[in-house]
């Protein structure tokens, strides 16, 4: 089912606003996760598709049905929540059974339809077991197989990781999107974590503060951020970030000057600072000094000062010393300005939103 | 140390900090537990001397013949069949309200607790004016539609009547302070999974918060039950000092009081004693019983 904000805007107390008119539509059949640090308002829109809470202002549409006035109840979507919230006094198999239960579906019917579920998220054998019996991992997998119990038109997760150890969270992520893959149900998954959002999704939203930044595909978001905030937010390690006026004469000829003036902050790539020259894609190159030198396995890390400025490079070839001066070459993917309201005016595809 | 063996030591060390509570506990409920048992043996004794002449069971067949005594456990039972349920049922509906509302839930909440801090004779004597068949606030609502006045505390019809809806509402306040509390530990979360699940009002009550709250339930319940087995000064109060008008509320406790104290027949008062026991020990295994399979904690 395509969902589709017209200008939604949400408070709780009416004073202050939580989210601020969105307007986005997520296609049918798409893995799409809502990204943003806490607080940001990622959590409050899956409520507002869910149905369990309503926007104050604007419309929702599934498909082409307006859906704002209906609760829950009626918009019938299925959704995993952050605790998993499975019912602790029903086994595994009653709580996937249990909203067909609600839905007055034969008991047969509904056993055997449950069962089919729990195969397909492999928990075939814990059926009988409590909730509070299973690891997280399983608990997760449930609450996944109650959500789709009833076929819902919509899949919403709300940050359904974040309470599994860190190998998990990888296995569970690729379940995911096999379970999203295999199924074809569009899926809505909310999280502040950038690499589960990079690696399942289909596009993905950032948020932040009840604002859309930006609504692509993963690769976009990396290539072309459209603001600050989002080059800030995607990439690990974090994107540099320094004022203008610590260039000088440096970027001169290399960015046209009119651009050059309305910058405000440059922010480059790790892997955009090379201390080797190629012939193509080269902007421009600065002197540097290096203030601490680092080599993991096969990655070699530099730490520089550049006009007082703290830079990280990831594109080290040779050996370094300590506080010797270092030329690094400033790459064009990977290197953008940004003006003084934190918008892209340079680098990337300026026609890529 | 966490891992440390139970040594004599330790032992002995864990015994003295129990000691003064265990001294208090064995002199004032073990031993006359322990002696009433022995009592409701003694057949022939001197109260006077300390001596028992005789021993043997004939307390026991005495009761069992005693038309008083039957009558006694008839009342008890009724009595609690008439309370318990009646509490848990109000008191949650009444906690499930409470919690809904959100203005002035403080004051309703200290309102609705009220009675369980009241003395219950000054509570027996407001219900007595309640209850007076003249110019009892009772009948006059009853009169309002239509129903002619009640003898509440004289008539034997009535009395037993009296008593429970006096009991119920005094045992209302605590009850549902334990619901709230009951109420609010359960996770939002689960209604909103319910909602999500497609569970109206009703189903999310049967489904959600019946089950989550069957610990508090059986809680309230279970000590429902043995309060109501003791039931003895709200009769004492309402009915100054009777069994409530021809013994119409006659409960075990009070016949062993009758027994105890008026008549001197200590034999007899220990071995109903010893029959409420068990009557309660049965009673509350069949609730822990059924509570394994029903409870879910």
């Amino acid at each position: 089912m395509e969902v589709t904000f017209k200008d939604v805007s949400l408070s709780y107390d009416g004073t202050r606003e939580i989210l601020h008119h969105l307007n986005f539509t997520i296609p049918e059949g798409t893995l799409v996760s809502i990204l943003g640090p806490s607080g940001c308002g990622k959590s409050t829109t899956l409520m507002l598709i869910s149905g369990l809470l309503a926007p104050t202002k604007g419309q929702i549409f599934f498909g082409d049905q307006d859906v704002t006035k209906q609760d829950a109840l009626a918009r019938k979507v299925g959704m995993v929540f952050q605790n998993y919230a499975l019912y602790p006094h029903l086994t595994v198999l009653e709580n996937i059974m249990f909203p067909l239960k609600m839905a007055k579906v034969k008991k047969e019917e509904r056993r055997e339809k449950a069962l089919k579920l729990a195969k397909l998220v492999h928990v075939d054998d814990q059926l009988d077991k409590k909730p509070g019996a299973l690891s997280g991992g399983q608990q997760q997998r449930v609450a996944i197989a109650r959500a789709l119990a009833k076929e819902p038109s919509l899949l919403l997760l709300d940050e359904p990781l974040s309470n599994l150890d860190a190998r998990l969270r990888i296995e569970m992520r690729q379940e995911i999107r096999r379970i999203q893959q295999e199924t074809g149900v569009t899926t809505i998954f909310v999280t502040h974590d950038q690499d589960e959002a990079l690696h399942i999704s289909d596009h993905i939203m950032v948020l932040n503060l009840g604002d859309i930044q930006q609504f692509s595909s993963a690769e976009t978001l990396y290539d072309n951020p459209s603001n600050l905030f989002v080059a800030k937010f995607i990439g690990e390690p974090v994107i540099n970030t320094l004022p203008i006026t610590a260039f000088g004469h440096d970027l001169d000829g290399a960015v046209p000057a009119a651009i050059l003036a309305k910058t405000q902050t440059v922010g480059i790539r790790p892997e955009a600072l090379q201390d080797h020259p190629i012939d193509t894609g080269t902007l421009a190159q600065i002197t540097t000094q290096v203030k601490a030198f680092e080599k993991y396995g096969r990655e070699k890390n530099a730490l520089v000062d550049y006009n007082g400025n703290e830079l990280l490079s990831t594109e080290i070839q040779g050996r370094l010393e300590n506080h010797q001066d270092l030329t690094l070459y400033l790459q064009k993917s990977g290197f953008y300005l940004f003006d003084e309201a934190g918008q892209r005016i340079f680098g990337g595809e300026q026609d890529v939103e | 140390m966490l891992n440390e063996k139970p040594t004599l030591k330790s032992t002995g060390k864990a015994l003295l900090y129990l000691l003064p509570m265990l001294v208090i506990t064995i002199i004032f409920n073990i031993y006359p537990i322990l002696k009433s048992f022995i009592m409701s043996f003694y057949t022939k004794y001197d109260f006077f001397k300390d001596i028992v002449q005789q021993w043997g069971w004939s307390n026991f067949t005495y009761i069992f013949h005693d038309p008083d005594f039957l009558l006694a456990v008839k009342n008890t039972l009724i009595f609690v069949v008439g309370v318990v349920p009646l509490t848990v049922i109000i008191s949650l509906v009444v906690a499930l309200l409470l919690n809904k509302i959100k203005w002035l839930s403080g004051l309703f909440r200290t309102v609705y607790f009220l009675p369980f801090v009241t003395s219950t004779v000054a509570i027996a004597q407001v219900w007595h004016w309640i209850y007076n068949s003249d110019y009892g606030l009772l009948n006059y609502f009853l009169g309002l539609f239509g129903v002619s006045p009640i003898a509440w505390l004289e008539s034997p019809k009535y009395a037993m009547l009296a008593l429970i809806i006096m009991s119920i509402w005094k045992s209302l306040g605590f009850n549902i302070v334990l619901f709230l509390v009951g109420l609010n530990n359960i996770n939002e979360r689960y209604y909103q999974a319910a909602e999500i699940d497609g569970a109206n009002a009703w189903h999310q009550f049967t489904n959600v918060t019946v089950p989550l709250l069957s610990p508090i339930t059986f809680l309230v319940s279970v000590n429902g039950v043995i309060g109501s087995f003791k039931v003895f000064d709200q009769i004492f109060a309402l009915f100054n000092g009777t069994p409530g008008p021809s013994k119409s509320a006659l409960t075990i406790v009070y016949y062993l009081y009758q027994k105890f104290y008026t008549e001197w027949k200590y034999g007899i008062a220990a071995a109903s004693g010893v029959v409420l026991f068990f009557m309660i020990l049965l009673v509350t295994l069949i609730q822990m019983w059924y509570s394994k399979k029903h409870v879910h904690y």
